[in-house]
């Protein structure tokens, strides 16, 4: 999980990108952002990732991201 | 609506960094001006020496990075297509530069054909550029507040330089244009529309989205996104009627105009740093400490300017124009953009190699690409300068120092920013080789 909600961009990028780089199959990685990350969801659909939003209560997305 | 980035239509790298790797050395050409000029340049608005370091700042400096910056920001806020991003900055960018450079050497030495070679340049660069960002401005289906205020500001930088290019124009012909307008008229209003209609406008339309979402600070209120643009945008439109005929005379309505024009401008820099008060993270980075900076001084150019109307006895002096003039370049424009060329160049450097396939491992992060203590120590020797300038307008005497400080900051900054460039190269070179290399025998 990771909650960039209170981070600068791009930092909840390059941790997206760490945790994906040892990211087990049929595990998932959870991000909390305050925005839509489109630069994220392009990278993911390149590199074969799935992946869905959901708007939370509060405003912010909540981004599921399994291999794909 | 919350702010979204798009980089799927970002310009090569090489289309703003081409704007922001020589802005500063004219930064640095104006601040050797000041020192070789000495105090003669300090005696008004109208020296050769001001108006030449004014340019340099303003043109060679400012619209360089605004330009090189509308059109990575454009593509990427609104999604925008640019009409052949690297062919426009390739023309756009050597004859902004040689306009510059024509412009003010005719201002030094007062060579006619120099004014007409500058408006020749600008009408023919300047021109294909608003036609260009017009066009995607216009057909981006974008609707927020920030292209809303982008467009108004591509508005006013397409007034300033046609009033500019009248102006260079008048001057190099030598004919007057006494007839229909007086010289400070045009002046009067070709000043308002590019520091108020262009440059402050686009610092406003930009900020609606960045100091929400790289300062970690609440959104604007809705209401002053609307109310700030559109009020400064009628401001100046009021201001402009002074070309009418029969209009110059009447000095009374053109005070309430300034009045409202700096209410709005404190407003906006009021909001800002109330916002900036309440951000999420309290950590200060360079990036910030620079907008409070310049929100600082914007807040005392309106005060000062405020004082001058109020106080007719000050505010006719001389000097005071420059007062005014330092606050604004150095004081609000330059310091937002120096703030913000630290948080875009590393950003940059980070999504173009990641692009070309930096992994974690293999590509620095965004606080790597330049020295924290570097651009610290840069941004104290520019509010330094900055000090330093406003006393000499005071103390005339100061403008060596003035200028040889200001010149520094802006080759310091230039290091800094050749530095995260050459970082790029690096490690761009690194993941060619990286990718290119046959696989090692098991």
């Amino acid at each position: 999980m990771i909650d960039g909600r209170d981070m600068e961009p791009p930092e909840p990028l390059e941790l997206a990108l760490a945790a994906l780089a040892t990211l087990a199959p049929g595990a998932e990685l959870i991000m909390l952002l305050r925005c839509e990350p489109l630069p994220l969801y392009s990278i993911l659909d390149r590199n074969g990732y799935r992946y869905r939003s959901e708007r939370r209560a509060d405003g912010s997305n909540e981004i599921h991201i399994q291999k794909g | 609506m919350q702010p979204t980035l798009s980089f799927e239509q970002a310009p090569p790298i090489s289309v703003p960094y081409r704007f922001f790797l020589t802005a500063p050395l004219f930064g640095a050409v104006a601040g050797l001006v000041l020192a070789w000029f000495g105090p003669a340049a300090l005696a008004s608005r109208w020296s050769p020496g001001a108006l030449a370091m004014t340019h340099l700042i303003v043109v060679d400096f400012m619209l360089q990075v605004m330009c090189g910056s509308l059109l990575q920001f454009v593509a990427v806020v609104a999604g925008a297509n640019i009409w052949r991003p690297r062919l426009v900055a390739a023309v756009v960018h050597p004859l902004i530069t040689a306009g510059a450079v024509f412009l003010a050497t005719a201002f030094l030495l007062g060579q006619q054909v120099l004014f007409l070679l500058a408006a020749l340049v600008f009408a023919t660069a300047l021109g294909l550029f608003l036609t260009v960002m017009a066009v995607a401005l216009v057909r981006t289906p974008a609707r927020s507040a920030s292209i809303r205020v982008l467009r108004l500001a591509v508005f006013g930088l397409l007034l300033t330089v046609v009033l500019g290019v009248t102006l260079a124009s008048t001057l190099g012909l030598h004919r007057s244009l006494q007839s229909i307008w007086s010289l400070p008229t045009l002046i009067n209003v070709h000043v308002a529309w590019g520091l108020g209609g262009w440059a402050l406008m686009l610092v406003i339309g930009v900020s609606f989205l960045v100091v929400p979402m790289f300062q970690l600070t609440p959104a604007y209120p809705l209401w002053l996104t609307r109310l700030v643009p559109a009020g400064l945008f009628l401001a100046l439109c009021l201001w402009s009627l002074q070309l009418l005929p029969g209009t110059s005379a009447a000095q009374s309505w053109q005070s309430g105009v300034v009045l409202a024009g700096m209410l709005l401008a404190g407003l906006y820099a009021v909001a800002t740093l109330w916002l900036q008060s309440s951000r999420r993270r309290r950590q200060a980075d360079v990036t910030l400490v620079f907008w409070r900076g310049a929100m600082l001084a914007l807040l005392a150019l309106a005060v000062s300017w405020l004082l001058f109307l109020a106080l007719p006895q000050l505010g006719g002096q001389a000097r005071a124009p420059l007062w005014l003039g330092v606050l604004a370049l150095p004081g609000v424009f330059l310091s937002v953009i120096q703030g913000m060329l630290y948080k875009i160049m590393p950003f940059l450097n980070w999504l173009h190699l990641q692009r070309q396939g930096g992994t974690v491992s293999t590509q620095p992060n965004m606080k790597q690409m330049i020295p924290e203590r570097a651009m610290r120590g840069q941004m104290r020797l520019h509010f330094a300068a900055l000090a330093l300038l406003l006393a000499a307008v005071i103390w005339p005497a100061l403008a060596l120092p003035a200028g040889l400080a200001f010149s520094a900051s802006c080759l310091w900054l230039e290091w800094n920013l050749v530095g995260a460039a050459r970082l790029y190269v690096r490690f761009r070179n690194r993941i060619r080789a990286a990718a290119a290399a046959p696989l090692a025998p098991i």
